[in-house]
């Protein structure tokens, strides 16, 4: 088994509990253990707190690291937006002795000490990693294939980039999510413009949320044009946006789409057996229902 | 080899104007100069390279009865010839003349510090008179210059260095790896800015190469060693196999009236289909082949890697036995005076650039790519199409700068230079041809910075075509029409666009061609901090290197457009004759010499040695080491191992060196 | 204030690579500190052990050797030898008890000029945290 501290986020637990149980018992039946990773923070959300102030971005994040440091496990997460301010302070403090110097400063006030032994990872990338699972154990833990579905990918902004400080590869036209997909037994379909932002993100949700849901809309109306059953991404601020984005999209401009938006978790949760209850797909804003009818 | 009487060494420190002066006390440095044992004379100017500086050293020379010079300036690598003539001119042999470098090594470096760049500046005079005090008289070695060249590459830069040379009476290899000279300037439609048509203006060169008396042209063929130095390259080539023979290397077998004529009755029957290289894979070849009718010579080439020797060819080539399937690779030793290198360039690989998906959607492709495809002679005959249906594009996308300007690590820092005239061009032809095209260029700047190219980038505005400043952040293919979304933003209206193109034209950077690098290393010729081969110095030596007889010419020292590369070739023929027509050419004296008394016969320097100039001889009944100067560079190596002493390097002798040294360290002020 | 020491270091640089990267430097008015002194010979190979050995013997703070990269001497094989001649000299320096990063080789290239900068930045620095070299106490 391998083990990691989870970190949650908070949308996931506050807004989709779901995205919360189905990662944790998937990633047991393919040998990972999540353990609970106490007195976590936000992140903090990397577009809102980074755009303010870098130190209190640097300090917050370090301190969920501390947390883990202490638990002696790295980190896996589940949040686009969690993995840019976690795994990139992690990694800018391991690199540079003035900065991690001085958020200690600010953790000595808390008895906290950042030491920068250990590391941070996407759930995502674990399936996919070889390594730790796989897309082919993946494949083996399926009881119900999610077959003569078509299903579309939204990768997000913060997990592939700034491409020179991940390790993801291209960053334009990436196929690795599309093979976690297929290997649920679903079919991956392709649409415009796919790598596109959701348009929560970098604080625009929060500050301005008709531009938002303006760059949303652009995107629905490229998966509209593809026939997609469902929309899966491995964020769940993009979760959000997709999501009750739909429907204050229908508030604010009067257009419909029905695009059931689901945490890939929660398709391999579903892809697992696991049933639209426990998963907590009620609480969803856009309707599951039309995807479900296809599976169960 | 006198060995010094007492010496009385001269000491002239330099202001430069105040390149020096204005970091450094000279005056402190001259004056500190006259207390340094064995100087007794020590004197400051403004420029001691002009003639009033000059003549100073030759009258002190007179005067004081010097034995040696010190000059504290610039670098040696740029006036130690200059003050080298100074000293003859003087009466004193020129190798008792050091440098002391307090320009580029002090001044330039410490402008800040003007106590410390001082302090810095006496040490350097006192290091070089100590070196001064124990110079000797040395003679340059005179070696004869082979009367020969080498340029290495066909396109129009070797072509012209060849032609210059040839017509300078110089016997001249021209040698090319490719199957036909021509390089990329046969590939292009027209020139900017005159449109020309490129290969109507290059056949003219192409034809009197191959049949100027003086050039040896020489295709199919790469470098495959270098030996020797200026006057006296002993360079091997390797003459790949091509399957098919010269009209004279068939006559040598014995067929009359046989040998390649150019017919093509081999190419109708092959069986073999392969992408043709020339047209960028957009058109097929055999695997017996010609590039494209105009090439030089007109011999076919079977490659190798494709044929299926089912010899089809042979019987389809007849009483002509031109084709000989079991031809091999041919060795070949020349002698030459004198080297130029012109191996051009290849595009940079600008799939690496994702974003703007290049081998993803059909409808992107490369500037070369475009001048093939509105050539009247390429795939399409000089019908611009749509990869993906065929179809007539009206409206195309020049992306400048791509790949070029970039500092993502991904591409390259700096400018291609051509690219911007070329998509001009390119976006003239286009509404020139197609009617109702509409061009739009995407651009960061325009650099039309050559002659009658401002006047020309007024013209393409005029014809219509649009101009978009802005960095291409990303192109996307409508699925259905293959139609291209090219996202940018215009910056000097401030707001991002999706402009909808049928087709989209990369101008992609330029690089080093394949293998340059390692016929560079066989020339012992450096690389720039780019990638494109070292010039001996940016503004006043472009083409020339810091090896002897080795220069450069086009592209592969930078990126250049066709009247530059013309230029330079031109300029790297003249410098390359110089030598030959010399006759003979002055060798530094850097030679290493055998101690014998102190030389113990062991032989292991003997191995040290690079150039095989070093041997065990016997000399009355013991074995001593002896030096072919011919062969020897003086590079020290042998010197700097020698355990017992007995290697003594001219110019750089053990006590020269050692005397800097302790002249740093142990001399000085107390 | 106390008058700082200033570190004494020597370096010996070929002409082909490292001293036309070092004017390259120059050219481009790249500033560095003055505690180098510049000894030019044609290549690295001619660099005797002997020579930097008398460098620490006449109280040298430090010695910097510089050549052309791997593959690209000017006469081919000379770095390569001087390479395997620094990595002996090392090994003596720390038999007498001198620290052996007071010995420093690097490989410069002629178009290397900010590279050259911030080598002799970083040697000067490397010795002035090593301090003066011990080798003094014996100076006459």
């Amino acid at each position: 088994m391998h083990e990691y501290a989870f970190f949650l986020g908070c949308i996931a637990p506050n807004r989709y509990p779901g995205c919360e149980a189905s990662a944790i018992k998937t990633s047991e039946k393919v040998g990972i253990k999540l353990l609970p990773l106490c007195g976590a923070s936000c992140c903090p959300a990397p577009g809102a707190f980074g755009s303010i102030d870098l130190n209190i971005w640097y300090a917050m994040a370090a301190r969920n690291v501390v947390l883990a440091e202490q638990m002696d496990r790295d980190i896996a997460l589940i949040c686009n937006g969690c993995y840019k301010s976690i795994y990139e302070v992690n990694h800018i403090l391991k690199h540079n002795d003035e900065l991690r110097d001085g958020v200690n400063e600010v953790l000595k006030e808390i008895d906290m000490e950042y030491k920068g032994s250990i590391d941070v990872w996407h759930l995502a990338e674990l399936y996919y990693d070889p390594k730790i699972c796989g897309v082919d154990k993946i494949r083996e833990s399926v009881t119900r294939p999610l077959t003569d579905t078509k299903i579309a990918v939204h990768y997000g902004c913060h997990l592939m980039k700034p491409r020179k400080e991940r390790h993801f590869g291209d960053s334009d036209h990436p196929m690795w999510i599309e093979e976690l997909v297929e290997a649920l037994g679903a079919e991956p379909v392709q649409y415009r413009n796919k790598m596109q932002c959701c348009g929560a993100g970098g604080g625009v949700r929060g500050f301005d949320l008709e531009h938002s849901l303006d760059i949303t809309n652009e995107k629905m109306i490229n998966l509209q044009e593809v026939g997609a059953d469902a929309l899966t991404e491995v964020c769940p601020f993009c979760q959000l946006q997709y999501d009750r984005g739909q429907v204050e999209i229908e508030e604010k401009f009067g257009i419909k789409y029905g695009l059931p938006v689901l945490h890939y978790n929660e398709l391999l949760g579903l892809a697992q057996g696991m049933s639209p209850d426990e998963l907590a797909l009620d609480l969803h804003a856009v309707d599951c229902t039309p995807f479900l009818e296809k599976i169960l | 080899m006198a060995e010094n009487k007492e010496a009385r060494i001269g000491v002239f420190v330099c202001h430069c104007g105040t390149n020096i002066a204005g970091s450094i006390d000279v005056g402190a440095v001259a004056e500190y100069a006259k207390t340094l044992p064995n100087v007794v004379h020590a004197d400051e100017y403004q420029y001691m390279c002009s003639t009033p500086g000059q003549t100073k050293i030759m009258d002190a020379i007179k005067e004081k009865d010097l034995t040696g010079v010190v000059v504290a300036a610039c670098s040696p690598r740029l006036h130690e010839p200059t003050f080298r003539t100074a000293s003859a001119e003087g009466g004193l042999n020129p190798f008792r003349f050091e440098m002391a470098n307090i320009r580029e090594q002090n001044s330039w470096v410490h402008m800040h510090d003007r106590e410390g760049a001082t302090e810095k500046a006496k040490d350097s005079v006192r290091i070089a008179v100590a070196k001064a005090s124990l110079l000797e008289d040395l003679i340059p070695k005179s070696v004869p210059v082979e009367k020969a060249a080498l340029v290495v590459g066909g396109g129009v830069a070797g072509m012209q260095a060849a032609l210059d040379l040839g017509s300078a009476g110089i016997k001249t290899y021209l040698i090319e790896r490719e199957p036909s000279i021509g390089g990329r300037m046969s590939q292009l439609d027209k020139t900017f800015p005159t449109l020309d048509c490129s290969q109507c203006i290059l056949t003219p060169k192409m034809v009197d190469v191959g049949r100027h008396p003086n050039i040896e042209l020489m295709t199919y063929t790469e470098v495959e060693e270098v030996e020797g130095y200026i006057g006296n390259f002993e360079v091997t080539l390797r003459k790949k196999a091509r399957g098919v023979m010269f009209p004279d290397e068939a006559e040598a077998k014995g067929i009359v009236g046989g040998g390649c004529n150019g017919c093509g009755d081999c190419a109708e029957v092959c069986p073999v289909i392969k992408g043709n290289k020339f047209e960028l894979d957009m058109a097929p070849r055999k695997a017996v082949y010609i590039n494209h009718p105009q090439v030089m010579p007109l011999i076919y080439t079977v490659d190798f890697n494709t044929c299926i020797k089912c010899g089809l060819c042979v019987e389809a080539c007849g009483d002509k036995k031109a084709i000989d399937l079991d031809m091999v690779d041919e060795f070949v030793k020349i002698k030459v005076g004198t080297a130029i290198l012109a191996t051009g360039y290849d595009l940079f690989p600008i799939e690496n650039k994702t974003e703007w998906g290049y081998k993803k959607y059909e409808n992107v492709i490369t500037g070369l790519e475009f001048e093939r495809l509105i050539c009247a002679s390429g795939p399409t005959g000089g019908h611009l199409i749509r990869p993906s249906d065929g179809e007539t594009p009206k409206k195309v996308a020049f992306v400048l700068c791509a790949g070029s300007r970039d500092n993502t690590g991904v591409g390259k820092p700096y400018c291609s230079r051509f690219c911007c005239m070329y998509s001009l061009k390119h976006a003239h032809q286009i509404i020139e041809k197609i009617p109702g095209a509409q061009p739009y260029i995407l651009y960061m700047d325009i650099r039309s910075f050559g002659k009658m190219y401002e006047e020309f980038y007024y013209r393409i505005q005029d014809e219509g075509a649009k101009f978009i400043r802005g960095r291409v952040a990303n192109i996307l293919e409508d699925a259905t029409t293959k139609n291209l979304h090219v996202y940018t933003e215009d910056t000097l209206l401030q707001r991002p666009i999706d402009l909808e193109v049928d087709l989209v034209v990369l101008a992609s950077a330029v690089q080093p061609s394949a293998g340059a690098d390692t016929v560079r290393k066989l020339f012992g010729v450096s690389n720039s901090q780019d990638g494109w081969m070292l010039e001996a110095h940016p503004k006043l030596n472009p083409c020339g290197t810091t090896t002897a007889g080795v220069f450069l010419a086009g592209v592969c020292q930078g990126p250049k457009d066709i009247p530059d590369t013309v230029a330079q070739a031109e300029g790297a023929a003249s410098a390359a004759s110089i030598p030959i027509h010399m006759g003979q050419v002055d060798l530094e004296p850097y030679f290493a010499q055998c101690v014998e008394e102190k030389c113990a016969g062991c032989g292991m320097c003997v191995n040290l040695c690079p150039y095989s100039a070093l041997a065990l001889v016997e000399k009355e009944g013991r074995k001593v080491m002896q030096v072919t100067e011919a062969k020897c560079k003086g590079c020290g190596t042998c010197g700097g191992f020698c355990p017992g002493g007995a290697i003594r390097m001219q110019h750089f002798t053990t006590p020269q060196i050692v005397a800097q040294i302790d002249a740093f360290l142990l001399g000085g002020e107390q | 204030m106390a008058e700082e020491w200033k570190p004494k270091i020597i370096a010996i640089i070929c002409n082909w690579c490292s001293y036309a990267g070092a004017d390259l430097a120059g050219g481009a008015r790249i500033q560095y500190p003055p505690d180098i002194r510049a000894i030019r010979v044609m290549c690295t190979g001619r660099i005797d052990p002997l020579f930097i050995m008398k460098a620490f013997q006449d109280g040298a703070d430090g010695v910097l050797v510089s050549g052309c990269h791997f593959g690209d001497c000017h006469y081919l094989e000379g770095n390569y030898k001087a390479a395997k001649r620094m990595f002996l000299v090392k090994n003596v320096l720390k038999n007498i008890g001198l620290n052996d990063k007071r010995l420093r080789m690097t490989f410069v290239s002629a178009s290397e000029g900010a590279k050259w900068a911030g080598v002799v930045e970083d040697v000067i620095k490397t010795v002035k945290e090593l301090g003066p070299s011990p080798l003094k106490q014996f100076e006459k």
